[in-house]
């Protein structure tokens, strides 16, 4: 497949996400494309390949386009009338930055389990401490990417 | 932190960020990604998302 399209499909799961919060599913974007869905299949895998988003284990369903999640996770983002949900801490931070949008982040603390509320508002983040570990060193993050 | 990561038998410290810190790296790094002209990053640009937000240590290494 043309590589100008392939990114053209991942443009439009991208547009998906922030308009919907959740990611298309492949007849979604077949249809948008009118292209069938075997196609959109061959594009996703290929996108998955290049890290630019990630399939579900033996499906064609986005789990994840960073910093956006189809998953329900532990980090909620409230932004444009919406509720998101990101893969990890940096990507709740992502949905705001992504958007460009203030927004309500709500996560729990690993450690203490402690609800944990952030505001962004004008491009700047306010209202916690915390502090956010990362485990995997950068260079093997996409080993296991779920674990990472 | 050390004493939570000990307690979940974690050996490797991996790398900490305050809140501010990590907003700014997430500028860098989400800026540009809904935007139809993204085309994925070659590792000499990771690397320098990470150098621009001081982030050098080992952990941040790119290959």
């Amino acid at each position: 497949m043309d590589e100008n399209l392939v990114w053209k499909i991942r443009a439009f799961i991208y547009l998906y996400f922030a308009e919907t919060a959740r990611s298309p599913l492949v007849e979604e974007t077949a249809s948008h494309f009118g292209m069938t869905g075997e196609e959109i299949a061959s594009a996703y895998d290929d996108l998955h390949r290049r890290h630019a988003l990630f399939l579900a284990p033996g499906t064609h369903n986005i789990q994840m386009a960073w910093p956006f999640s189809n998953a329900e996770t532990p980090f909620k983002v409230h932004a444009n009338d919406k509720t998101y949900f990101a893969n990890c801490a940096w990507d709740s931070f992502g949905i705001p930055v992504a958007l460009q949008a203030d927004a309500q982040i709500e996560a729990v603390c690993a450690q203490s389990g402690d609800p944990i509320h952030l505001t962004v508002r004008g491009g700047q983040i306010e209202g916690s401490d915390a502090l956010v570990h990362f485990l995997v060193p950068f260079r093997n993050w996409y080993d296991d990417l779920p674990f990472t | 932190m050390n004493q939570w990561l000990a307690s979940q038998g974690v050996k490797e410290h991996g790398a900490v960020l305050s809140i501010p810190k990590l907003w700014e790296l997430s500028q860098h790094w989400y800026q540009d990604r809904i935007s139809s002209d993204y085309r994925g990053r070659k590792p000499e640009e990771v690397e320098m998302i990470f150098k621009e937000a001081g982030l050098t240590s080992e952990y941040w290494q790119v290959k």
